[in-house]
């Protein structure tokens, strides 16, 4: 009930008063962006945030300032906070897209294209010549959007293969890497154990990650399918074309491993590999220069394509991650973008992005070319990938392609991880819901 | 006897509604391996939790974005909507009735159904990874200005009608005769604002992106779920147990408040 | 500024004893006060329903044109199996919250109802988790509810009990949520009902005393009776809840396990911000709400019903 005093309360009046000027206040400084106010001056490129790459791009535009002070470039790492096609798209809608980005995902690129974000590289009158000299006959094509243009220069590539601890292997008298499904799955039922006699297993052939999370599907499912299937993607001219035995063999494999808990499915602290818990690893070639770090004295590791199913021979396939670089239409001065991705596009940034970041470029006979050959031969695990790096493939463009790996990993993780599904059941629910969605 | 039975279950309860939170908080400062289990007090007392969660997250940017957000929000709140509670119960104007019913009919209205073109216009006016989008939506409230309404109108008209007599208008009215009586409204739609929007979540989840302008439950959200804290349950229960204090304090001291606040929400 | 409240007409209302002062119908103070909440409405209420109107119709990820789909939306949503999951996961949520809500908070506010000591101190207690971010509560069952390690399960083992798969198995995920939803919510609707118990005058039960009614009597006649409007909230708010559920699965589960706690908020978040499906969202908010709407008709009418009984 009403209080008895009428002197007007002050004090409350007061903070009101200043709270509601704050806000009319942010009002007005709510709507600008950082990354506004720098366009002006020359070039904004984006790199992806990772330090390695940081590094790589920073010493990149330090070379071009110095040769071209006329077109200075200004290096904004991405955010990290979330993924690059968030920001991306996000950047797009408000038109603070940068005039060069390099983490560019050839399955976001139809998308970007769709909301005319990007340029055409294929209007630059060199642009055939330059991509003819870096890929390899055929991928070529891969790039290509449906309307017959080329958005992308093709940069980088990161072959997924399998990385293990070369004395866990010899320890159980392995001497090689599994090949095949039923030699991974006994390797993994020597290799899994319990060590220290508590009764509880403390050592496993490998971790997969069971979150549902989509993306975390390519580097297990996709990988593993591309190459059981000899390098059939998912989505063919907006068919699904994944609902075939290769699918349900990798379903099967994972279903199975899981089964005889050659899987954990908890949750650990740290690198599992690293600490030995793990015997093997699905990964990539970025990987090298982190165990590297980080290893102890005695720890041995190698790199081997990815198993297959029985039966089944290589050369195997498997799934690439390629990043490429896109020039924006935001950009004012396109001709300079351009001499820019050249730039960056060049045998010594390619050199250095696979010294810096341990990351392989998109590039013709990479292992004939002296250049990097004598890179390759002092680090011979790096040649490993370099070997693998030309039958690697990267997604397909449908703009779907998301709801399509989450509908494959609903059903990894209720035929795999549960084990309440067939992986035919399985295979066949992925296929029925990615058909509706891409209807 | 009957009064004994009485007591356990009473306690009972209390140790099932406390004790959870002295667990989250007694955790935070127990080595790692220690967590998993039932005592209170740590073998040995560490802050190595604390510390990372510091050094992981900018937890003090948020605390600051979260209390800018709420505050500003509350204050528009009690500001306008005692503006338009004034208006509804005291003064005569054509769409008076109009405005009572469409705010009955908002009030009904789930957000499922509009969150998402409310999302599309926070794009549209570019207002997305901005304080703006997550202060001006909830400037104003249907149930604030209900709750305004009805209290005005218990004031006795003699009271407006002597100070009229003075010479004041409306306005002045309102801010110097009816806001110095309207301390117990004001609390109460003070604490039930605050409250809603502090623990806001999906909200900044959609509009916010930018780490820098994350409101606290949101940069905790994402700390949780992102695997940030890498399987840490202490750095986990840290976070959350930072995010819990400012309201548990707030709480403990005006829980009477709250509590009266809070369950008047129910009596639409 | 010119006011209407210093003119002449406004003397004459004055002097009539009317509750509501009879004023000119166009007072511009009116106007003038009442106008933020019209501009706010018109931002922030009307646009959004207009365009979620228009957005049903249509497919579009934001970034590129709007495509119209015409009932496109509509026909891929009773398609949906995960449409009508996230139905299924809602309606079993509220089969297990609401009866246990209302069972526990009627327990503790019949207790709390009698005169004992330290009652301030157990509803403050209660009501403990219904101030506290539901993103702490789910952090703080996460670990609670553990499979290896969770003080439950820890619990459970203390004392014989085999350890139960809270989060992990498709069967008790959403189980499990209700029971963290019921732990957050009881100390509100614990206090909505003992509000509605200190109503009831005393002299009904003294009545029924004389007639030798029995304690159990006495609480299925005249306090159920007349708890039914707070009961009916405790149904409505639990509802609301229930279709709202968003940042418990969102943490815990992510929806999962096997979608089995996919929850409509969940669902539409996924659509939109994951997908960028913002039509289809659109779609799915407009029936969760038409679903809420007639859900709540339902009950109010069910409940009144009964109080007439």
């Amino acid at each position: 009930m009403p209080s008895q005093k009428t002197m007007p309360d002050l004090r409350l009046k007061t903070v009101l008063f200043a709270g509601l000027s704050l806000v009319l206040l942010l009002s007005g400084c709510g709507g600008s962006d950082s990354r506004t106010k720098a366009r002006k001056a020359g070039l904004i490129y984006w790199p992806a945030a990772n330090a390695q790459e940081i590094e790589l791009a920073t010493r990149a535009v330090d070379e071009w300032n110095a040769l071209h002070p006329h077109i200075p470039v200004i290096v904004q790492p991405i955010p990290e906070s979330q993924s690059t096609e968030e920001v991306l798209l996000a950047a797009i809608v408000g038109k603070t897209t940068p005039d060069v980005c390099s983490n560019i995902w050839p399955g976001v690129v139809g998308q970007f294209v769709r909301a005319r974000a990007l340029v055409a590289l294929d209007s630059f009158s060199d642009f055939d010549s330059l991509a003819a000299a870096r890929l390899p006959e055929g991928q070529r094509e891969a790039f290509r959007h449906d309307d017959g243009h080329i958005y992308q220069m093709p940069w980088k590539t990161n072959p997924i293969m399998m990385e293990y601890n070369v004395k866990r292997l010899q320890e159980a008298g392995f001497k090689q890497p599994p090949a095949t499904y039923s030699e991974f799955i006994s390797m993994g039922e020597a290799l899994t154990r319990d060590v220290n006699g508590d009764g509880q297993r403390d050592q496993w052939m490998m971790y997969v990650d069971i979150n549902v999370k989509w993306w975390l599907r390519y580097f297990d499912f996709y990988t593993f399918y591309l190459a059981a299937s000899g390098g059939q993607t998912l989505i063919k001219n907006r068919q699904v074309t994944f609902e075939n035995e290769a699918a349900v063999a990798v379903f099967g494999f994972f279903r199975e491993c899981f089964a005889r808990g050659l899987f954990p499915t908890a949750t650990f602290q740290g690198d599992t590999f690293l600490s030995g818990q793990m015997a093997t690893h699905i990964t990539g070639p970025w990987n090298i220069a982190h165990v590297d770090k980080f290893k102890t004295a005695d720890f041995e590791f190698d790199y081997a394509p990815i198993p297959l199913p029985d039966g089944h021979e290589g050369p195997v396939t498997t799934y690439g991650d390629p990043k490429n670089i896109a020039i924006f239409t935001t950009c004012r001065n396109t001709g300079d973008a351009w001499a820019f991705v050249k730039f960056l596009v060049s045998r010594q940034q390619d050199l250095a992005l696979l010294r810096i970041a341990s990351q392989l470029p998109i590039r013709k006979n990479l292992l004939g070319d002296s250049l990097f050959g004598e890179y390759l031969q002092n680090n011979p695990k790096m040649a490993r990938f370099a070997e693998q790096a030309p039958r690697t493939l990267g997604v397909d463009a449908a703009p779907e392609l998301r709801e399509v790996f989450d509908a494959i990993s609903q059903e990894f993780e209720a035929c795999c991880v549960l084990g309440r599904r067939t992986p035919q059941e399985a295979v066949r629910r992925a296929a029925q819901r990615s058909r509706q969605i891409l209807q | 006897m009957k009064r004994a039975l009485h007591y356990s279950i009473l306690l009972l309860g209390t140790i099932i509604f406390l004790y959870p939170f002295l667990w989250m908080i007694s955790a935070t400062f127990k080595p790692e391996l220690e967590i998993a289990s039932f005592g209170l007090w740590p073998s040995q007392f560490t802050l190595s939790s604390y510390e990372q969660v510091f050094a992981k997250i900018p937890i003090l940017r948020s605390l600051f974005n979260s209390l800018l957000v709420s505050l500003s929000i509350t204050a528009s709140v009690l500001f306008f909507g005692s503006m338009v509670g004034y208006s509804l119960s005291r003064l005569r104007f054509r769409g008076r009735n109009l405005m009572l019913m469409v705010i009955l009919f908002t009030m009904m209205i789930p957000f499922q159904l509009t969150i998402i073109p409310l999302y599309i216009l926070m794009v549209k006016l570019h207002w997305t990874d901005s304080y703006m989008a997550l202060i001006a939506p909830g400037m104003m409230s249907g149930f604030g200005v209900l709750l305004f309404r009805q209290f005005f109108q218990a004031i006795p008209q003699s009271l407006i009608d002597a100070a009229r007599m003075d010479g004041l208008n409306d306005v002045q009215i309102l801010f110097k005769i009816i806001w110095p009586l309207s301390r117990p409204v004001m609390i109460t739609v003070g604490i039930i604002t605050f409250m809603n929007t502090w623990n806001e979540v999906l909200w900044p989840l959609i509009v916010i992106r930018d780490r820098a302008l994350m409101t606290m439950p949101q940069t905790v959200t994402i700390f949780a779920v992102s695997g940030m804290a890498e399987a840490q349950l202490g750095v986990k229960l840290a976070a959350a147990t930072l995010l819990a204090l400012p309201v548990i304090i707030a709480y403990a001291i005006f829980q009477r408040y709250f509590i009266e606040s809070m369950a008047s929400t129910g009596l639409k | 500024m010119k006011h209407p409240g210093k003119n002449g007409t406004d003397l004459t209302a004055a002097t009539r004893s009317d509750k509501m002062p009879k004023k000119p119908k166009n007072n511009r103070t009116g106007y003038l006060l009442s106008l933020p909440y019209w501009v706010h409405f018109a931002f922030f209420m009307a646009y959004p329903l207009v365009f979620s109107f228009i957005l049903v119709f249509h497919e579009w990820d934001i970034y590129t044109p709007m495509r119209w789909v015409g009932l496109g939306n509509f026909i891929r949503l009773f398609q949906d199996s995960l449409f009508w999951q996230a139905i299924l996961n809602t309606l079993w949520f509220l089969v297990i919250h609401i009866p246990l809500q209302i069972a526990l908070a009627l327990l503790f506010a019949v207790l709390l109802n009698e005169k004992l000591r330290g009652r301030g101190f157990f509803r403050a207690a209660y009501f403990m988790p219904v101030v506290v971010s539901g993103i702490v509560i789910a952090i703080l069952w996460q670990q609670l509810f553990s499979m290896e390690n969770g003080i439950l399960n820890l619990l459970l083992g203390s004392i014989g009990l085999a350890k139960v798969p809270w989060l992990i198995s498709p069967e008790w995920a959403m189980p499990s949520v209700a029971i963290m939803a019921t732990w957050k919510n009881v100390g509100l609707y614990i206090v909505l009902f003992l509000a509605g118990l200190q109503n009831i005058p005393s002299h009904l039960y003294e009545a029924a005393g004389i007639d030798g009614a029995t304690a159990w009597q006495k609480f299925r006649h005249i306090t159920l009776p007349m708890l039914n409007p707070a009961v009916l909230l405790v149904l409505i708010l639990s509802t609301i809840g229930g279709f709202s559920l968003f940042i418990e699965p969102y943490v815990l589960t992510g929806g999962g396990p096997m979608n089995r706690t996919l929850s409509a908020m969940l669902y539409i978040y996924k659509q939109a911000f994951y997908f960028n499906r913002m039509g289809y969202a659109a779609t799915l908010g407009f029936f969760f709400a038409f679903i809420i709407l007639a859900v709540v008709l339902v009950q109010r009418k069910v409940v009144e019903q009964e109080a007439l009984e």
